[in-house]
């Protein structure tokens, strides 16, 4: 085995006092995000986050049961979906019931020929269940149930 | 990402941090039981969350685990003299008991009661399984001893091994929990290890390599499933249990003894990492003991008389260019359990969690992250036990299954979840 000849050239350099000298640059703050609410119980979820301080992030509410139209929360605006996803790194779909299941599938589908990555939070709800059929096929990640603060946690450590 | 504060509040386990309380609230495992092999044997030096112990076994086999140093002058009580139902100092001979009390002081009138009057801050140690167990809070909180199936079962069983790992308790952890990596790191295992190869579970894993996850609030924590493709409309379901707060445990693979881990905080840079192997309702075979001894499945192997895995920090891991090249070792490094530490202590003693770019994939480690920290601050300010000290929390295992794809993973792994003695594992 060589020997190392740099304090930094061996794995041994992983320590505290070495840690400091690691390269610190700003991060890029933000990566593109969009979050759908899919139902009325997930809209208000939805509201709820959307008023935080986000970087680049979007909300909506369906303005279409097929998802070919989004509302824009805050403004009410309705956009047609496709151009929402340009340039996006990820769409959080939020669902508390099935109503939403085409949407899904819409969106879902719309964000795999894009190479968009799908994640979905199931809201604690009577129809949790049904919810997270829907929501299984489409998300690449799903978590179960979840609340509001679990979409603000999610949110904030993907940095949105 | 997380905040500066919140990575110190989860990462801190000394006595008087938040997480430190949280942790003094379980039993951890504290050795293996084979360290203290005989009455009257050597004494061992204990180091966790940040406390500095002995540990050692006494004349009549009953376990002490108390302050390494002498209440005299602050020698190391390692250096004692395990003898006639106690430990006496090297120095002048102060003789204390497993509970350490003092119960002599050779300088001092034997008639007198001043040893009466010295005691060393002591800890609960006791054998479950291959396991000496501790719990190092308030005597009046201390829950129901371990109920882990891996301790439970009869020892031909099931097999321990430890090994010490250079990071924070955390960063090995949430390794556990993140079954996004193992497609990647451990690629090369699957089809070698004779701990693994050869089950039906492995080929969902190699013709899927695109998992998809979920992440289930479980009531001691979560569990985090991650699914494949299988025949037509069914998928391969591979279900991780975490347990509150270091309890992680591996999905099975045919009819191969089941794994886990226990992550147990040293200090704030350092962990001891607890493998267990175990069979719900079958001796292991001779043949399945010597693979584990021999570092294979999720062991490895530890420099003789010592914890300290052979493939460390000071050699590079022994880091295999040529394997990496020919595919046999994605990262180059032999074994699952060396594969997983050279990565997680190149992040560094503690990762600085304020620079990370999580994705959406990472759901598991900001759930279990969001969890600790709400436990930790819910006991801190309301005194609210944490999850996991149940013991139907801790009655848990690991599964893989195929399930119908309209099924929901919750529903169908319910059972299967659920260490019921005498049933064999949910395995594919
Ligand atoms: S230091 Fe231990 S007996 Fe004096
Ligand atoms: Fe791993």
């Amino acid at each position: 085995m060589a020997r190392p000849v740099l304090l930094n050239s061996c794995a041994r350099a992983a320590t505290a006092a070495e840690a400091r000298f690691r390269i610190g640059y700003p991060l890029v703050p933000s990566r593109a995000t969009r979050v759908v609410a899919l139902d009325d119980v997930a809209a208000s979820a939805v509201r709820a986050v959307a008023g935080h301080a986000w970087h680049h992030s979007r909300f909506y509410l369906l303005g279409s049961p097929d998802g070919l139209h989004l509302e824009r929360v805050g403004s009410g605006e309705s956009v047609p979906l496709a151009p929402e996803l340009d340039g996006v790194d990820a769409v959080v779909m939020v669902a508390g019931t099935a109503d939403g299941a085409s949407a899904a599938a819409t969106i879902g589908a719309s964000c795999t020929v894009r190479g968009v990555m799908t994640a979905g939070l199931v809201l604690d709800d009577d129809e949790t269940r049904d919810a997270l059929a829907a929501l299984r096929p489409y998300a690449r990640v799903l978590m179960v149930p979840a609340d509001v603060e679990d979409l603000v946690e999610l949110l904030r450590a993907i940095r949105a | 990402m997380l905040r500066t504060e919140i990575n110190e509040l989860l990462t801190q386990t000394g006595p008087g941090t938040r997480m430190g309380d949280l942790f003094r609230r379980y039993w951890m495992p504290a050795l293996l039981a084979e360290e203290l092999p005989d009455d009257d044997c050597a004494p061992v030096r204990v180091k966790i969350l940040s406390e500095r112990l002995v540990a050692f076994r006494d004349s009549q086999g009953r376990y002490g685990l108390v302050d390494e140093f002498c209440a005299h002058r602050g020698v190391s009580l390692w250096f004692g003299r395990n003898e006639d139902s106690g430990l006496r100092c090297a120095y002048h001979g102060w003789k204390y008991d497993y509970t350490g009390q003092c119960v002599e002081v050779p300088s001092e009138p034997e008639t007198g009661n001043f040893a009466a009057n010295v005691k060393l801050r002591s800890y609960p140690l006791v054998k479950v399984g291959d396991v000496l167990w501790t719990y190092l809070g308030d005597p009046e909180h201390q829950p129901p001893l371990p109920e882990w199936e891996f301790v439970r079962v009869p020892g031909e069983q099931t097999y321990t091994s430890k090994r010490w790992q250079e990071c924070n308790w955390l960063q090995a952890l949430e390794g556990g929990i993140d079954s996004s990596h193992v497609t990647f790191l451990h690629s090369g295992n699957l089809n070698t290890d004779p701990l693994f190869k050869g089950s039906k579970g492995n080929e969902y894993n190699k013709n899927d390599v695109k998992p998809f996850f979920e992440v289930a609030e479980n009531e001691g924590g979560l569990l985090i499933g991650a699914r494949r493709n299988a025949e037509e409309g069914h998928y391969y379901w591979r279900v991780t249990p975490w347990v509150m707060p270091n309890f992680t445990m591996v999905p099975p693979r045919g009819d191969h003894p089941v794994h886990g881990h226990f992550w147990v905080p040293i200090d704030d840079e350092n962990c001891w990492v607890y493998t267990f192997d175990y069979h719900p309702v079958r001796a292991l075979t001779t043949a399945e003991v010597d693979a584990m001894k021999a570092g294979l499945g999720v062991h490895n192997e530890n420099i003789p008389g010592t914890y300290r895995p052979v493939a460390n920090k000071d050699n590079d891991y022994l880091m295999d260019r040529d394997a990496q090249r020919r595919g046999e070792m994605y990262s180059g490094i032999k074994g699952i359990a060396i594969q997983d530490s050279s990565l997680q202590e190149s992040m560094g003693p503690i990762v600085d969690r304020t620079k990370e770019r999580l994705v959406a994939t990472d759901a598991g480690i900001i759930k279990a992250r969001q969890r600790l920290r709400k436990a930790a601050l819910a006991l801190a300010e309301q005194g609210t036990p944490p999850p996991g000290l149940a013991p139907e929390h801790q009655r848990i295992r690991s599964a893989s299954i195929v399930l119908p794809a309209d099924q929901s993973m919750l529903d169908g792994v319910r059972d299967a979840v659920v260490a019921r003695p005498g049933v064999a594992q949910t395995t594919v």
